[in-house]
């Protein structure tokens, strides 16, 4: 009888604590979590993990970690979190056991987000996932994912046309400099994508070793066939004397605003500029690339990111830490719409938000490569620009761009921040 | 025999105890087993006061079919309430006790966990727990003298222990909060249209188009074709507004003369004239007849009210006043005048939308009839 009394102690301590806290936390405002990927420092004896972050200055819950799946099988971590249009969640990875994945989400009995785990995707060989975007092709959506390895080789990349329901590979594209003959398009070192209409534009980056080779050109798709159709260089100033390994690419477009004139922009991860190319949509064709804006004259390095709201257009420069913001409505033009954001060197990806008491905010995650530290003979640390991982979160009111407060991940969890995602689906309008 | 007696008064002794001790012991709160709900149906918040356990849930499931609740002890929650038609009753209005009918249809129940801060079809409930005791006390509808009914779940030892295990007393505010957690856990995920939200089934061209048309609200200036659906019904895969006043309409179909009061008569707010609750629309295909009065008998009807039908008044809603996707072909008549095949197109999605594990469920069925 006492075990009973003893087990019915446990049994309604339990489930007071599960019902009786679990409402309460629902109630957090869920505007205002992010989902971030963390990646575990060897030196730090830390796994990866995938986690619900709050990000309310307000909330005395910031900077608290709310749920959490581990990885301690991967070597390394998933890499870069995105919500297809149905709203399924998606990581792409770095550790080539898990390229690709599909991220669970649920909620427990007192509405709290939960993340019930991962599903590694067959990839069909395809190797370090970085970006994905949805688009159609011939009327049907699929999923489309660039692979810097792509099935591996000095010359390696593909793009992955996955269906959009059964995640099952449609189509690899790829193209390999090496075979595809003098002067044809070809696909090395995938990163960047974006699309309009019947176009789609991927960059060509670095191999995934940072060492065997370095991309400086776009690499056109024509959706109807699913074939690359064009290359396109943008190399200019070469600061690190290195190719200009275009990174992030956007294809701004009218649909983000009725005035834009279409145009390609693609930020230049080692030229630090970044390029404009022109589209003339009734003829299919692209302009001649130009450099709008450069680092070298502007004393910023390592530009990433391109996100927008509803009226401005945001670009990360990892160094010195800051995000430029632009009026969306004049692109492809950059209009400076205030100025800068000063976040932590590293700055890279960006979430948009509002606090509990409506103050627009804008989250920052200041890392680039995630890697460890040299200082702390982390193994992982690969310092060919020093000083881009700063391990923080700042949060800034997006008006003023006045940093209201900062998480330091490392310091806080002994992790670094692989890449910071809304938890209610994109944090902002406009991303590919 | 003395060693007989001895044991047989020690098992008295025993079983006097354990009854002791079962009337006197604190409730067993146990959360449910295994909860999981859908991510992407958004946030939901549970009572504090009313966390959702086994013990709740498997009183309010009883208490929810059982008659006892009713005056005449001939009626339960289930009598308007049928599972197999999503919880409505297949009537436009239900009867009455008095021998005439309700004034409303009888809503489906169905994922009330998700965010409503007012129930019925006039919002005059702000809670589940307020909302269930009404119906067993109207004259008209169950007919129950609270105190009557709590004397007669009292007097029955298989409700004091169901009652013990999940709060305590036998109570009205007990009883409330059995039925809502019934109620909350009535969760329907399983429609083709969450399959196909999670990837397990594919949509028809035709449904497709008619998701299309659901999600759209006309534009003819970008040759924007629409359904106007999701501008009223952006809850439709849960039952809730999270806002105290959204999630009321007034859709058309009355005129100012003999426009019913809807909101109005909560609220007492002129501009809430002919509100009503815009329902869930999940398991649509079979909650026939339709609307607050059910007077539309099947999707096509409605569709038609919609398309060409539309009734102006005062408090009409604006967003349903000039979704039209041929205004060139007015006629004096308000509506979304789309084709037959973008109708049909829309009732298809709809029809994706009928979750038959849901109306079949036996977690969810009258357990006086062999369910566990």
């Amino acid at each position: 009888m006492k075990l009973n009394q003893f087990t019915q102690s446990i049994l309604i301590g339990t489930g007071l604590i599960l019902a009786g806290l679990s409402p309460a936390l629902s109630q957090d405002r869920e505007e205002s979590q992010g989902m971030v990927l963390l990646r575990g420092l060897p030196t730090l004896d830390t796994s990866h993990s995938i986690a619900i972050i709050e990000l309310d200055p307000e909330s005395e819950r910031f900077g608290e970690i709310l749920s959490e799946v581990e990885q301690p099988e991967m070597v390394h971590p998933l890499h870069h979190l995105y919500y297809s249009p149905n709203g399924r969640l998606y990581s792409t990875g770095l550790d080539p056991s898990c390229s690709l994945a599909e991220v669970g989400l649920s909620r427990d009995a007192g509405g709290a987000p939960v993340i019930s785990g991962f599903d590694c995707l067959d990839t069909q060989g395809q190797m370090v996932g970085e970006d994905i975007m949805w688009a159609n092709s011939n009327g049907q959506e699929y999923m489309f994912v660039t692979f810097l390895g792509g099935t591996g080789g000095d010359d390696g990349g593909s793009v992955g046309v996955f269906d959009a329901q059964t995640n099952e590979v449609v189509k690899v594209i790829e193209a390999r400099k090496s075979q595809v003959g003098e002067g044809a398009p070809y696909i090395m070192y995938p990163h960047g994508i974006s699309a309009f209409d019947d176009r789609m534009v991927v960059t060509s980056t670095v191999h995934p070793d940072l060492s065997t080779g370095v991309g400086n050109a776009l690499t056109i798709i024509d959706l109807n066939t699913l074939e690359p159709i064009e290359n396109i260089t943008v190399e200019k100033e070469k600061p690190l004397n290195f190719p200009s390994s275009p990174v992030e690419v956007l294809f701004a477009r009218p649909d983000m605003h009725p005035d834009i004139e279409p145009a390609i922009l693609a930020n230049t991860m080692f030229g630090f500029e970044t390029w404009k190319v022109p589209y003339d949509a009734s003829s299919k064709t692209f302009g001649e690339a130009e450099v709008i804006y450069s680092g070298v004259a502007n004393e910023t390095a390592v530009p990433l990111e391109f996100y927008g709201t509803e009226d401005e257009l945001f670009i990360s420069h990892a160094l010195p830490g800051v995000v430029k913001r632009y009026d969306l409505a004049a692109l492809p033009e950059l209009v400076s719409s205030g100025p800068d954001i000063v976040a932590d060197p590293g700055a890279h990806h960006m979430i948009f938000f509002t606090s509990a008491s409506g103050r627009d905010l804008i989250a920052i995650q200041n890392n680039l490569l995630n890697l460890g530290n040299s200082a702390d003979n982390d193994p992982t640390d690969v310092d060919f620009i020093a000083g881009l991982n700063s391990h923080t979160i700042s949060v800034h009111d997006l008006e003023t761009g006045e940093r209201l407060a900062t998480v330091n991940i490392k310091d806080r969890y002994n992790k670094g921040i692989e890449n910071l995602e809304g938890l209610f689906g994109s944090g902002f309008v406009h991303h590919h | 025999m003395r060693w007989v007696l001895l044991i047989l008064a020690a098992a008295g002794l025993a079983v006097a105890g354990w009854m002791n001790w079962d009337r006197t012991r604190h409730p067993v709160a146990t959360p449910i087993a295994d909860f999981s709900a859908p991510f992407v149906f958004g946030r939901f918040a549970v009572p504090p006061e009313n966390p959702l356990t086994e013990e709740a849930f498997a009183l309010g499931r009883h208490l929810f079919y059982d008659p006892i609740l009713s005056g005449n002890n001939q009626v339960s929650c289930a009598t308007c309430h049928v599972q197999a038609l999503a919880f409505t009753d297949g009537r436009a209005k239900s009867p009455s006790l008095s021998g005439g009918e309700l004034d409303f249809s009888a809503m489906s129940l169905a994922n009330l966990l998700w965010g409503q801060e007012r129930f019925f079809w006039d919002g005059r409930a702000t809670s589940l727990e307020e909302q269930a005791l009404i119906p067993i006390q109207h004259p008209d509808e169950m007919g129950q003298d609270i105190d009557a009914l709590m004397a007669e779940l009292e007097a029955s030892g298989t409700y004091r222990r169901m009652f013990r295990q999940a709060y305590g007393a036998v109570t009205p505010e007990n009883t409330a909060k059995a039925l809502a957690t019934f109620m909350r856990m009535l969760i329907s995920s399983e429609s083709k249209y969450d399959k196909y939200l999670r990837g397990e089934a594919r949509l028809t061209a035709q449904e497709e188009h008619g998701r299309k048309l659901f999600m759209a609200h006309p534009d003819t200036k970008v040759s924007l074709r629409g359904g106007n659906c999701i501008d009223c019904h952006s809850q439709f895969l849960t039952s809730g507004f999270r806002d105290a006043l959204d999630g009321f309409s007034n859709n058309g179909l009355d005129p100012d003369d003999t426009l019913p009061d809807g909101l109005m008569a909560v609220t007492g707010n002129p501009a809430h004239k002919g509100f009503f609750k815009v329902p869930t629309l999940r398991n649509i295909a079979v909650t026939a007849p339709y609307m607050h009065d059910g007077r539309f008998e099947t999707l096509e009807d409605v569709m038609a009210h919609y398309n060409d039908g539309i009734v102006v008044s005062d408090t009409l809603s604006p967003l349903i006043l000039e979704a039209d996707n041929a205004p060139e072909a007015a006629k004096g008549t308000v509506g979304l005048r789309m084709t037959p095949e973008e109708i049909q197109a829309i009732i298809a999605f709809l029809h994706t939308l009928t979750d038959e594990a849901f109306l079949t469920n036996p977690k969810f069925s009258d357990p006086f009839e062999g369910g566990s």
